[in-house]
Order: structure tokens, then sequence, then C-alpha cells
């Protein structure tokens, strides 16, 4: 405070009147400069009969103090005195309005605004920011329902449909679920919406990936069949649609995915909201990498349970022999892929996807490629896993891998806070 | 003269700002060459297209500062490194400092800022570009590292991840000019003067194009980016209010410093960028010029239509021009004309304005109602919307007016009070941002949110037309001499000039020869356009 009396002492001389008068000297008629100076005068002792608090020449008052009051906010959360600077002048603070402060202008006025507000509230640490409310879930809820609701739809009319009309339906409601499915993706937690700006890497998804995935699921719907077929010298035709022709094809793994979008949608926007809150209360880069990983490895367990359950029930529902373990690991294998690219890391998930679907693609040729003369050999290993496991093994095998292997990049990469950086605002403008 | 014109948000863009003074300019000063580099504040902007251009204009590039395509692969070991020492000094650059905060940074911190940003500006040049090194894993622990370092800031120490992201993120966008290929030999690399039409931002590809090339700048500031800043980031946490603030102040700081000359658009951007170290040697304030034409009609019979009111029963009418919002302040006007009405019976009030945003639109209809309240019955106060299609032209609604008032509480340049001194009527204003300067006295000057006071300077006027009329004649003078566009380009003009003379002609005795070669430029060159210089080859 020292320094600021003296500096007060330094501009007394410099009186309000001094500095309007000063101002107005360069006018073109010299009558109206004094008619317009006794006119701010007049206006001046007119504010301050009605704010005697803002008197510079009040005796006794602190006329500053009085403006700290007026203008607390201000003062407790700037950080520096340009900043209330800068406040000043939008509640119309001018260098005339200064002066009757005893300043030589507003910053200087700032400056010793900063300076006492800075001592007053010298020992109170402000609260970290409220957590960041996540989006209402009912935008993307009903969309992240579309794809059961739709799967439901094309099993229950491929169910009553017999004969040729039969393709047709299952290739309908094929293009329906897809449709649902890029809906369900488009917006809410699974999509990268939100993200205006690139992330460590491009955050769209590439089209190889998708196209991979597709082929995961196809293989859910179709593969099993398949490989069975070839292993017992089958199959005579393309498939009927049916469950019990020759090359049957199980829709549970595909009824159970499709409705599995809902409950990942949920785990994806704990994830984003748990996220959120651990960002906002941590102080430092390795605390948040410590509560972000556990927080990761609840979700993905969160829906290994959820897509279980779907797979059991839709099996239950349709009658269908199936395995609830092979559908959970491609779901899982899925859900965290999709993470991982919505947070703009979307290499590894292309790599992951693309040897899953090579590993299944190639078990598949090594059955048939068995039967050219000489090359019995080959359908060894395939055999061996199936007749342990039965032919779920395989698909269970790859994508149970490759969940493994993205979920431990996904443990590395999701729990760095530059993968959740948000989008730069707009810059503002003054002009 | 070949002239780089950098933009943001602004020209050659049919929306945004700046578009209005730039246009001017280019068509103004057509002897000169312009290559514009625009950058763009949103997808709209870019949709809404670019306004005309005339033929000095030879190139245009655009960049967005809305998105940013992630630039190719990842930094090599070396670069990495280099790019983790950079960023580092720049965020230990944010957070030293005394508490005395960015006004004008000590000489070691603004050296230790240039050189990591210039150090950034190279190593992006060097690996094309520098997007993804910004939004990396290193740049938030660089972050988090000199905020919990001893000696930070208060507020940066309180630091939480989420500050540092949203830090990082800001940094990032204000970074990608660093990205540009903007700089090379045939861009910017080869103008003969880099012109700012905003600081901040806008002046950053400058600032390289100087530090690579050579080239001087000329910054042209109409607002103060820095102040802009401050307002807009209110609702920030205190550790990214502190961190940004020190970052767009040491950006300022060097941007004045580096600039030829600056040239603010009055006095009170001169102020700031004086506080923010600016040198006063190389401040020019060069008022925006604003057409005079159409007020031409309005102002040249101001006399004949002040003598012709004089002599109507009533003393007259008040007139209101404006956006319509709340910093504008009409409720202390309709107060003060009810007291005008005690002293001036008869007098009449016009708000001429528009609306165009909620918060405006919702002010307006609480004005309505107060004034219905306070008139009830009678037409003295009449609302004039001037968006719609029948709306009355500009010079009309101030020629029909005897006295022109401003009520703001805020206001950056009174667009409206330069329009009424082209009118040749008298103003009476509150006494904020540039009036003062700009109404010099030709007019009466009142304290903001002060009914009485205004109300006592309006009655005056109004009873008074002989002083109305003087006042009137001066405002318009003085307005012919200092607010019309063509002394605005007249002064760029002789500041371009000013700065070629001073500056070697580098660009022709470069590709002249490989050692200089004295007295191998004529001076007249520099004047010419490009196409002489080639003749003279």
């Amino acid at each position: 405070m020292n320094g600021l009396d003296k500096r007060e002492r330094a501009l007394g001389a410099e009186g309000a009147e001094g500095a309007v008068a000063a101002d107005r000297a360069d006018g073109a008629d010299r009558a109206d400069v004094a008619g317009s100076a006794a006119d701010s005068a007049g206006g001046s002792s007119a504010a301050r009969a009605r704010h005697p608090r803002g008197g510079g020449a009040a005796a006794g008052a602190d006329p500053v103090k009085a403006l700290m009051l007026r203008h607390r906010d201000l003062c407790e959360r700037a950080v520096d005195p340009l900043e209330i600077a800068a406040g000043l002048e939008a509640h119309g603070v001018t260098d005339r309005t200064a002066a009757r402060f005893r300043h030589r202008d507003v910053f200087s006025l700032a400056e010793e605004m900063y300076a006492r507000a800075g001592r007053a509230d010298g020992d109170g640490t402000p609260a970290g920011p409220p957590p960041a409310a996540g989006p209402t879930p009912a935008r993307w809820a009903v969309r992240a329902l579309l794809p059961g609701a739709l799967s439901v739809l094309a099993v229950a009319a491929l169910r009553w449909t017999t004969g040729e009309a039969r393709p047709v339906v299952g290739l309908l409601g094929l293009l329906a679920v897809v449709a649902g499915v890029r809906a369900a993706l488009g917006r809410g937690p699974l999509s990268s919406e939100g993200r205006s700006l690139p992330g460590p890497h491009d955050w769209r998804t590439p089209p190889g990936a998708r196209a991979w995935a597709y082929l995961l699921v196809g293989y859910a719907l179709l593969g099993d069949g398949l490989l069975h077929a070839g292993l017992t010298g089958g199959p005579d035709g393309l498939p009927d649609g049916g469950r019990y022709g020759d090359w049957p094809i199980s829709l549970a793994p595909l009824l159970a995915l499709a409705l599995s979008c809902a409950p990942a949608a949920w785990s994806a926007h704990l994830f984003r909201t748990g996220v959120g809150r651990k960002l906002a209360g941590s102080r430092g880069l390795e605390e948040f990498a410590a509560t972000a990983r556990p927080l990761l490895l609840g979700v993905v367990a969160v829906h290994l349970a959820a897509v279980s359950g779907l797979a059991v029930l839709s099996a239950v529902a349709l009658g269908e022999h199936s395995t609830p373990a092979a559908t959970a690991a491609l779901g899982a294998l899925l859900l965290i892929a999709r993470l991982l690219t919505v947070h703009g890391f979307t290499h590894a998930p292309g790599v992951v996807l693309r040897a899953v679907g090579w590993t299944e693609i190639t078990t598949v040729c090594l059955v048939f490629a068995a039967r050219l003369p000489g090359c019995g050999l080959l359908s060894q290993p395939v055999e061996t896993v199936v007749s342990v496991g039965g032919a779920h093994a395989v698909p269970l095998i790859a994508c149970g891998a490759g969940a493994l292997v993205l979920l431990f990049h996904a443990c590395r990469r999701l729990a760095l806070a530059s993968a959740h950086a948000p989008a730069a605002p707009r810059p503002p403008s003054d002009r | 003269m070949r002239i780089g014109l950098l933009t943001e948000g602004g020209y050659p863009y049919a929306r945004g700002e700046a578009r209005l003074w730039c246009d001017r300019l280019v068509r103004g000063l057509g002897q000169h060459e312009f290559r514009l580099y625009a950058l763009s504040r949103d997808r709209e902007q870019e949709r809404a297209g670019w306004v005309d251009l005339p033929a000095q204009v030879t190139q245009v590039r655009t960049a967005p500062l809305w998105t940013a395509e992630v630039d190719g692969t990842w930094y090599g070991r070396r670069a990495r490194r280099r790019f983790a020492e950079h960023y580092g000094d720049l965020a230990a650059g944010l957070c030293a400092g005394p508490a005395a905060g960015p006004g004008a940074p000590s000489p070691e911190e603004a050296d230790r800022f240039r050189s990591a940003l210039y150090g950034l500006a190279e190593l992006a040049r060097e690996e094309g570009g520098m997007v993804a090194a910004l939004r990396s894993e290193e740049a938030v622990r660089a972050l988090e590292r000199v905020c919990r370092a001893p000696g930070a800031p208060r507020a940066a120490r309180e630091a939480r991840v989420t500050d540092l992201l949203e830090v990082g993120a800001h940094l990032e966008q204000a970074l990608r000019p660093l990205s540009l290929d903007w700089c090379e030999a045939g861009e910017l690399g080869s103008v003969d003067l880099c012109h700012a039409a905003a600081g901040g931002l806008a002046a950053l590809p400058g600032l390289l194009a100087r530090h690579f090339h050579g080239v001087p700048l000329v910054v042209t500031e109409y607002g103060v980016p820095l102040r802009a800043h401050y307002l807009g980031s209110a609702e920030a946490p205190p550790a990214v209010r502190a961190l940004l603030a020190a970052f767009h102040g040491r950006l300022a700081a060097e941007v004045y410093r580096s600039a030829a000359v600056l040239t603010p658009g009055n006095a009170h951007v001169r102020r700031w960028q004086e506080r923010c170290g600016a040198d006063r040697a190389k401040v020019r304030t060069v008022y925006p010029g604003m057409s005079a034409a159409r007020f031409a009609e309005a102002g040249e019979r101001a006399p004949a239509g002040g003598r012709a009111s004089g002599g109507r029963v009533g003393p007259g009418t008040l007139v209101w021009v404006g956006r319509i919002e709340p910093s504008k302040d009409l409720v202390t006007l309709l107060h003060a004309f009810a007291a005008v009405r005690l002293r001036a019976p008869g007098a009449r009030l016009r708000i001429a304005g528009s609306a165009p945003d909620p918060e405006g639109a919702a002010y307006l209809l609480h004005c309505e109602e107060l004034a219905g309240r306070l008139f009830p019955g009678d037409g003295t106060v009449e609302f004039v919307d001037m968006s719609g299609p029948g709306a009355p032209p500009l010079a009309e609604v101030y020629a029909q007016g005897e006295v022109v008032v401003l009520s703001s509480v805020v206001e950056g340049f009174p667009v409206s009070v330069v329009e009424a001194m082209f009118s040749g009527r008298a103003t009476v204003s509150t006494d904020v941002g540039a009036v003062v300067e700009v109404v010099g006295g030709t007019g009466l000057v009142v304290p903001p949110r002060d009914p009485q006071a205004l109300a006592d300077a309006c009655a005056a006027l109004l009873n008074d037309p002989e002083r109305r009329e003087r006042l009137g004649e001066a405002a318009r003078a003085r307005a012919m001499e200092l607010f019309t566009v063509e002394q605005n380009v007249a002064a760029f003009h002789r500041i371009y000039l000013e700065i070629a003379g001073r500056c070697p002609a580098r660009r022709i005795a470069e590709a002249d020869a490989a050692e200089p070669r004295p007295f191998a430029v004529p001076a007249e060159l520099r004047v010419a356009g490009a196409e002489s210089v080639e003749v003279t080859r």
C-alpha cells in the first residue's frame, strides 16, 4: 500500500477538472467548449450529489473502496489489473471517471483495485469448476434403441415369411438394421460429435475399419454355420435364411448385438461423464490416468455383462443353440474400437479389426483348402479347436484376443488427458 | 508496391467484421497490388462467400480458424524434443512474471516468449505442420509442469486437468497460423509490406513474415483483441483466464514491438496499445473513414433547416440512431427526455434503430413499455424500425432531427455521432469510448448514466437554435476533415510510402543479383506497380 499511497499523492496534483478541460481544449468552437465543460461539470456534480461515495473530494470516505464494493465480483475474480480495467470500461468507467478517484487513467485505478482486492481474499481458494453436465439422454436414447427395434422386426418378418420372399425380406431387414446402426452411431456418446477438432489422429471412422466391423458381424451371422458345414462336407447351396438348412444362419448373435447398441451407448455415456468428472476433479495428469483406467475397465465390464445377458435372452427367444461368450467378446471388441475411434485414435482399432477379420477368413479358407488333394493337414488345427470348443470357439478366440489387445491399448491411450481435450472456443471480437 | 493484407474473420468474406474499410482501402489504393491472406471464423462465414474483389487483388489465400486438418504424421524423436522444449518455454513464459500481469512484460520475458514462438514457427515450417503436436500429451504435460513450478501465479497453481486442456485447446487454435504455408518465398515472403487489419491472430502471419523474410508490418486496430479476450472469457475458470490473458498479452506486446507502424482507430485503442508496450513513436492514430456522400444533402442544407425549425412552433426533435441493446442505455434517455419535456414542451424524440438479436428485442420491448408509461397517449416518442424494408433512409432520419443524442454506457467508435456530424447536426453524447475525441468541441458531452445531465444538455440545445446551428456547422467541418473515407485511405497511402522509404528494396534487389548493388533500384520503383518493375529490368 505504501507504493499506492505515494502514487496517489503524486497524482493528486491532476484534479478531475484539469483532465476534463485538457481533453476538450482542441475544439473548433471555443465558446461552446466552455459551455460543454460547464455542462459536464454540472453533470458531474449532479452525479456526485446522488452518489456521495463516488466523489473524489469527499472527505474521510474511501472512494476507491466504494467502487470496489460496487464491482466486487470483478475485483475478486480478476487475474490481473488489465482484466479489471477492461471490466471497468465495460461498465462505462472512463479516464475522466478515474480522475475523480485521483488516478491518471483507468489502468492505474484498476491497478490499485487489483492490489487491494488481492490482499482482501488472499486466503480464500476458489473451488474447482462444477463438473460438466452431459447432454440430455433423451436425444440419443431413442437412436440407440433403433437398431434393436429394427432387428426385432426384421427377425419376426423373417420368421413369418417362407419360400422365395425370404431372401428379399432378409436383405431388406439387414439394410434397415445397418441404417439403424448408422443412425445410432451418428449422434450421442457413440459419435464424435462435440469434437469439432481432430484428436491426435483423424477422428473420422476410416472406411476400412467400418467394413471389417461389418465383416465380423457377418461372420457371427453366417460363419459358424459355414464352418460346421465345411467340416462335415457341405455346403451344397447358399443359405436359405433358416436355421435347419444345409448352411444354417444364427440370428441370435445379430439380434443381441443390435439390441446391445443401447447398453453400448449408455456405457459410452457413463465413460464420457465419468471422465468429465475426473478431469474436473484431478489436479494432475497422473492422478487422472490412475482414475480413468478403472473407469474404462468398469464400463467395458458392464457392457460385457449386458451383451452376454442379451445373447442368452435372444438365443432363448429364437430357440437357437448359441453360446453367449463369442457374442459378448465381439460386442466388447466393437465397443472398445468405437471408444478409441471417437476419441481420435483410429489406427489401432483398424489394425485389430483387420487382424481379427483375417483370422476368421483364414480359418474358413483352411477348412475348404484341406479338400484339395494332399492338403488334408491344413484343416487339422481348426478341427482340433472345433472339436474342443465347438464352432463358436473360433470367433470367441479371435474376438476375445482382439478385444484384450484393444483393451490394453485403450487403457494406455484413453488415460491420456489429451484424448479428452475440448474444442477451442470461438475467438472473441472487439470491433 | 505489393501489399499482403492480413485479416481475421472479415474481408474478403461477405459476412464478418472490418469488411467495409478493407474494401475501401483496397479500392482506394488501386496503384498498389494487394494479396489477401484471410483467416475465417466459422463455417457459416465460409459458406456466405466473398465480396466482389477489385482487379488490384491478385491473390487470395484463406484458412479456417474454426477447424484444422490433422497435418500428417507424428514428429520424429528430435522434432518432438524440439517441440517440447519450445512449447515448454512458451508455457513457462506465460506463468513467469510478476503479478502485475501482462500489461508490459519485462524484456527477458518478452525475449523468452519471442524465441519460443519463432522456435515453434521454424519447427512447424520444417515439419509441415504443428496441429497434432499442439494437441498431444506432451503439450498438456508442459502446461502442467509450468503450473506446478515454484513461482507460478496462484490462479495457475490451482489449475485442474480440465483447465489445462482448455488452455491447450485455445493455444492450439491461436497457433494455427504457424502451420500455414503463407510465409514461403512466393507468398508473404515476396510482398513489400504486410498490413494486418487487426491485431492478435490476424497479425501472426505478419510476425512470421517479418521474422523469416524481414517484411515490414503495419498493424491497424479498431478494437483491442486483448480487451475483447478479457471481456469474452469472463466465464472461464481463473487458471484458464490467467494463462490465456498472459498469452494474449505477450502476443500483443510482440505484435506491437515488431510492427513498423501501428495505426489505432482511436485514442482509446491507442492507450491500450501503449499500455501493452507499444512505442509511442510508431503509433499513428488513423480514424476510420465513413462515407460522407449520403449525408451531403442533409449537411449542406443544415443551416436553412435549422432556421426553418427555429421558426416552427415546437422546439424540435431529438433523434437517437443505433443498434438497440442494453449497453445503449435507452432507459436513461427516456427518463432524461421526460425532464426535457418540462423545460422544452413540445419536444419530440425519435428512436431509430434495429434489434437484431433476442436480447436487443427484449430490451426494445422494455423501452417501448417504459415510453408508453412515461408519455401516455401522445406520439412524442416514436420508435422507427430501421431493419425493415420500409425503413426511411438514414440521412433522412438525421435530417429530420434538430439534435442527435447518444446515451450509451459502453461505446467503441460512435458511428451515429459521426453520421450526425456529417449531417451537420449538433450532438449530445455520453462520455464513453472515443466520443470525446470524435466530438471535440462541436457537441455537448455528459457523464454516462446521468439522466439529469443529459436532460440539461438536450434542453439547452433545443431552446437555443443559434448555438445549435453553430455547433452543427462546426461538427460537419470537423467530420469532413477527420472522418471521411478519403482521409483514411490517404493516411494509409502515406504510411505505406513512409515504410517503403525506410526499408530496403529487398525483393527487387534479391531478384536482381546475389550481392546487393547500390543504386540498382531507383526510388520511384517503390511507388509504381509490379509491371513497371518488370519493364525496367
